[in-house]
């Protein structure tokens, strides 16, 4: 088939379907009023830019705490992710099958029920209002991506690297620094942005454990969208896309220097 | 290799299973070293409400009512009190299941201090011990500038308030219309049928269990079939049918003329706002009563947006402020309370944000009357004595679920 057959309409249709409803968004954040059956908005205002910056919540301590929030799940959600995987690819034990469906079962049950059941354990354990509940609580929530595709990578990648490795005189983690690790950077960047998108999307859940004393930025969003302010929900909205997108172009910046690092440090070895 | 997998699992279950009966145990009760608030002077709750912090958990989507809580609020009980205040945004149902999640885990010592709320909201979180209370009649401010008499102080939703909760802010029915395309607003039931009819697929409300939608239904449910009689009937299902059955017929035939044929109802208020303020409809209506005015002060409403009442009234609450049964702070949260009732902060509220104040007109001195009566409150707005002349109270909460359970199996797309 002529690839350019199929390019161009998967293209378009991409481009319809989500770029254009995020540049419109955009518009619509600097909307003052906007009647049908105009084709372009009547007036303009820099109202909710103003309110984003400098209302009542502080955008620059928001970004700054839901995005290390959201990146320390993703980081130890891959360390776990990773571990899972290794102990369910290269080992035996009794359970295994089952310990690997369980990785799934956050998945199975809602969200919500998850965090109304695991509220009262966290109540127990004070871990509600703290920052720590709500990191573990998003984990539940990141896990099983995070696993999902560690255990792809893992399996893909298979143990015979390591075992070359070990037979050449390496101890088992220095096996999986210079053998593996470099070769799981790709799986490592999708699990890390897996584990930090869903993470940061999170509302009920940090709402139930973190008791509205930890904010993140969909936290603070989420009472704007039921207030029906569009233009105040599309700013917080591109705000919240925006800065998310940010983060995954420093990770990938960061993975692919770090990638280009340890295959030239091999090289040198 | 398979045996010590074993005892280390085995020991691995043992320790979380310590871990999480100990952290039970260790629930210390609500700091009992305290005085007992209750009988407490209102100096010696000031005295130990100072330096701390206090947490207001209310709805968090209005911007101007959070930047209004977090500064003229926050300034005011800090400069006067050192109070602390720390506004979080929550939804009264987010807010009430995390309650009862620590009611159940027995915890003494939660988050939440002063609660926003009103309603069926308080109904059902004062049956389930949610709140703490009475405190209302410690508070100096409630017999300073409160009337004490006044029903709705009395009874939140005919449910008797006994001293749970304290006002807040008063809100009232109000509906809204272009005058730049609508010359005449109906003034009752009849006219508002006449007026859809006019005007095919330009009226709808929000459909119910919306708050507001709710709120307009009951309103023609009082113009139909009179509003005393709810006042203290019972929550029963057929009674309720039997008493508004003049109301459904009612809104059976205004379906064909509303948006959509009446098949189907936006989903919120707020779908009917924006669909208003885009001029899809004609006819709007808001629990806020001067909401017209803060429209066209933001330019989402056009200059020329009016409000308007029914001849016979439209229906008007407060909504309150109670504290949490397990509030770290109660002392802390009685006084911001008292803070908030006080002439000062009301009269930034009815003049910052252009709610109806809770204070009693006749309790204020001539220069706080004056300043009251020399807000501005913006264009296209009936005066609170206009508002307060065509006000009527809601029913009991026990029956607003019954009539939004009957409104849909009865009226929608029928």
């Amino acid at each position: 088939m002529n690839k350019k057959a199929f390019y161009v309409p998967v293209l378009t249709i991409t481009f319809i379907a989500i770029i254009v409803p995020v540049l419109l968004m955009v518009l619509w954040s600097f909307v003052q009023r906007w009647p049908w059956p105009l084709l372009l908005p009547e007036d303009y205002s820099m109202r909710t830019i103003r309110e984003l910056l400098f209302g009542s919540a502080n955008a620059f301590h928001l970004i700054v705490s839901s995005v290390s929030l959201s990146m320390t799940v993703a980081l130890l959600g891959t360390v776990i992710g990773t571990l899972t995987a290794r102990a369910s690819e290269f080992y035996t034990f009794r359970g295994k099958s089952l310990i690997r469906f369980a990785s799934l079962l956050p998945l199975i049950v809602p969200g919500t029920v998850l965090a109304m059941g695991l509220q009262i354990v966290f109540i127990r354990l004070h871990l509600t209002d703290t920052v720590a509940g709500v990191i573990l609580i998003h984990l539940v929530s990141s896990l099983p991506y995070c696993i999902t595709i560690m255990t792809d990578a893992t399996r893909a990648l298979g143990p015979q690297l390591e075992e070359q490795a070990i037979i050449l005189g390496a101890n088992s983690f220095k096996a999986f620094w210079l053998a593996s690790f470099p070769n799981m950077i790709p799986a490592f960047l999708a699990s890390l942005n897996m584990g930090f998108i869903i993470s940061y999307s999170q509302y009920f859940t940090t709402l139930i454990i973190g008791g509205g004393r930890v904010k993140t930025i969909a936290m603070v969003l989420f009472p704007y969208i039921q207030s029906g302010d569009r233009p105040l929900m599309s700013a917080y909205s591109s705000f919240f896309i925006f800065s998310g997108l940010f983060v995954f172009m420093i990770l990938e910046l960061l993975i692919k220097k770090l990638s280009k690092e340890t295959i030239s440090n091999e090289t040198e070895c | 290799m398979k045996k010590t997998l074993k005892i280390v699992f085995t020991l691995l279950m043992i320790f979380v299973m310590i871990f999480t009966m100990a952290a039970c145990g260790s629930d210390e009760p609500a700091a009992d070293n305290e005085f007992d608030l209750s009988a407490a002077e209102w100096s010696e709750i000031v005295e130990a409400a100072r330096g701390t912090t206090v947490t207001f958990y209310g709805w968090g989507g209005d911007e101007n009512r959070n930047s209004w809580l977090n500064s003229t609020v926050a300034d005011y009980v800090k400069d006067n009190y050192d109070i602390t205040l720390e506004v979080v945004g929550m939804n009264i149902d987010e807010i009430l299941a995390k309650l009862s999640g620590e009611k159940q885990a027995g915890s003494e010592s939660g988050s939440i201090d002063m609660i926003w709320i009103n309603g069926e909201n308080f109904y059902s979180a004062k049956a389930n011990g949610l709140l703490y209370g009475p405190f209302t009649a410690q508070l100096p401010n409630m017999e300073k500038y409160i009337d004490l008499d006044d029903p709705e102080t009395l009874n939140d939703f005919c449910m008797p308030v006994e001293g749970y909760e304290a006002p807040y802010a008063r809100a009232q029915m109000i509906m809204l219309y272009d005058s730049a395309k609508v010359t005449d607003v109906p003034a009752n039931a009849q006219e508002f049928l006449e007026f859809c009819k006019a005007n095919p697929g330009k009226v709808t409300y929000p459909a119910l269990p919306d708050f507001t939608g709710s709120a307009f239904v009951r309103n023609l449910v009082y113009e139909l079939c009179g509003w005393e009689q709810f006042q203290t009937m019972a929550a029963d299902k057929e009674t309720v049918r039997a008493a508004i059955q003049p109301a459904i017929e009612y809104l059976k035939e205004l379906n064909p003329y509303l948006w959509n044929e009446g098949k189907t109802f936006p989903d919120s208020s707020t779908t009917v706002n924006s669909m208003f303020a885009d001029g899809e409809l004609l006819f709007h209506m808001s629990y806020g009563p001067f909401s017209a005015a803060s429209g066209i002060a933001d330019g989402s409403y056009a200059d020329t947006v009016k409000t308007f009442v029914f001849d016979n009234g439209t229906i008007g609450n407060t909504n309150y402020m109670a504290i949490a049964f397990n509030s770290p702070n109660k002392a802390g949260a009685m006084v911001v309370i008292d803070a908030i009732l006080s002439a000062e902060i009301q009269l930034t509220q009815y003049a910052t944000l252009k709610e109806l104040p809770v204070v009693d007109n006749s309790k204020l001195s001539a220069e706080e009357l004056a300043s009251f009566n020399a807000v501005e409150i913006g264009q296209g707005v009936l005066t609170q004595e206009e508002l307060l002349a065509h006000r009527l109270p809601e029913m009991p909460a026990a029956l607003v679920p019954i009539i939004e359970e009957i409104w849909l199996e009865e009226v929608v797309g029928k």
